[in-house]
């Protein structure tokens, strides 16, 4: 038996080690890799960035996945917390599933750490969970009424008297929603709150989720997209570069910037804390992985064909 | 009477429904309403209906001692205990449920999903070979996506991360709308096909 033949026959659990370590070393050992954003990430960085300090206007977050795809999705959702409070955007969330209620607290909670002045009611409001047969009442009812459809929030209070719901009433006022998911939940905002109301919606998906929503990106039912791993280390990446230092939006600038996640730097230093840097860190780790993943193909198929010929010649 | 009154309420409902969407009228819009409200109040069963139902199959199976019962006590002990310590100390940051959901529910969840990473590893490596032309192009296309949602497609080449988007961009957005219109289209079908009558399996089999 020779090298191919016996590559062939490789048992798997090598390549499972061989994985394993690919993906732990990175996360143990991060180091500065080149992040770059794409247009469907900086759409809806800049639609949030719009909004800022305007308390005509507010965005809805909608968590739709649970813990398992948490890796990929919680680091848009924290980023994207952060924009919010960093650009003083009003933010609401909500969930209609039971495994999703605990990621919002965590995120909301991970993101406002950083903003002693935030406060629920005020400058953000969790509508809690919503039993998923409630999901396309409220959806419809919150384009006439907001207070109106979800009634109450995750602490039992009268939505109607909160602060932050002043000048918000539906999805003229709350034009931004984003889903995170892990399946195809987004669909049901475009088909309800986009073609009957008009709301702006953008997806934060898995990567694999994400080509099934160039259709709508192209077509401009969704305004942007953040596409797994990637799309939550390129918000990281906007949102260290203009949000932290309270600048606008400009491609220029992204373009060549480069924000380290370790080691020193003029702008950013060294203090960009674990939580806002971790999707860029996980990139690392797939990088790592794709690289391993392809070479496993390319040398799978080398000994696939060097067997063949063999095989023909005897 | 089994099978014509949930026929009726069907075809009613189906038809009322599809009625709304294209007459904004005033009966239109009360029967909405009214529709709604009654969502409200009934939705909020099916949690209900949910825990009975996990109750009597799981029960079912550690009562009888059905195979691998045991993972249905484990189950039904960890719905109760769950459900008791929300229900006393609440959901918040620093209770004990959220204790919980993050050092047993997230990583657990994590590692079921993450299998997905070995398996795929391996199953590229013993199984994606270029056996034919549509083979080969497949494989071509994985090695460019692959490369190009990476920091090294782009220090390779900047055409790695452009070629990787018109993939995505142009073949599979024509495959994906392809397959979205003939979904869209048999869901309509199915759909009149409910409202009509003439699709019956949902109501089960037999009399």
């Amino acid at each position: 038996m020779n090298f191919f033949d016996r590559m062939q026959a490789l048992d798997r659990r090598y390549i499972y080690l061989v994985v394993a370590l690919a993906i732990i070393i990175p996360l143990l050992i991060p180091f500065n890799s080149r992040t770059d954003t794409t247009e469907p990430t900086e759409n809806v960085y800049k639609m949030i960035d719009s909004f800022g300090n305007n308390p005509d206007k507010a965005i809805l977050l909608c968590v739709s996945h649970d813990a398992s795809t948490m890796a990929e999705l919680f680091p848009m959702e924290v980023s994207i917390l952060r924009h919010c409070f960093e650009r003083n955007v009003k933010v609401l969330t909500i969930c209609f599933s039971p495994p999703s209620a605990p990621l919002v607290d965590y995120a909301i909670n991970t993101a406002k750490e950083d903003f002693p002045h935030i406060k629920s009611g005020e400058h953000y409001c969790n509508f809690g969970y919503k039993p998923y047969g409630l999901f396309l009442p409220i959806l419809l009812g919150m384009g006439e009424d907001i207070a109106e459809a979800v009634e109450t929030d995750a602490e039992g209070r009268k939505i109607a008297n909160l602060k932050i719901m002043e000048n918000i009433k539906n999805y003229d006022d709350m034009n931004l929603v984003i889903d995170f998911s892990a399946a195809a939940t987004v669909f049901s905002w475009i088909t309800y709150a986009r073609v009957k109301f008009g709301a702006n919606v953008a997806a934060g998906v898995t990567a694999v989720m994400a080509a099934d929503n160039y259709p709508y990106l192209q077509s401009g039912q969704l305004i942007g997209m953040l596409a797994g791993l990637k799309g939550a280390a390129e918000y990281e990446k906007l949102v260290d570069v203009f949000a932290s230092q309270q600048k606008d939006f400009s491609k220029e600038i992204i373009r060549g910037e480069r924000v380290p996640i370790t080691g020193d730097h003029k702008t950013y230093g060294t203090n960009i804390p674990m939580k806002f840097k971790k999707a860029r860190i996980g990139m690392n780790a797939q990088s790592v992985a794709h690289i391993m993943m392809i070479v496993f193909i390319v040398l799978g198929n080398i000994g696939y064909f060097v067997t063949r010929k063999k095989k023909k010649l005897d | 009477m089994k099978r014509q009154i949930p026929l009726i309420i069907v075809m009613s409902l189906g038809f009322l429904f599809a009625v709304h969407t294209f007459v904004p009228h005033k009966y239109s819009v009360d029967f909405y309403d009214w529709w709604v409200s009654w969502s409200k109040a009934i939705s909020p069963f099916a949690v209900v209906l949910g825990v009975m139902s996990l109750f009597m199959v799981h029960g079912t199976k550690i009562s009888r001692k059905l195979p691998n019962w045991q993972y249905s006590l484990v189950t039904i002990a960890a719905l109760i205990f769950t459900s008791i310590v929300g229900f006393i100390w609440g959901t918040q940051e620093g209770s004990p449920f959220m204790w919980l959901f993050k050092n047993v529910q997230m990583p657990m969840s994590a590692t079921m999903f993450s299998l997905l990473a070995f398996y795929i590893a391996s199953a590229a490596y013993k199984a994606f070979r270029a056996r034919s032309l549509e083979a080969t192009v497949l494989l071509a296309a994985a090695i460019i996506v692959m490369l190009g949602q990476v920091p090294l497609g782009h220090m390779i080449s900047k055409w790695i991360p452009a070629t990787s988007q018109w993939i995505l961009n142009v073949p599979n957005l024509a495959a994906k709308r392809g397959i979205m219109t003939g979904v869209g289209l048999g869901m309509t079908a199915t759909s009149l096909k409910i409202i009509l009558g003439i699709e019956r399996t949902y109501l089960g089999g037999g009399d």
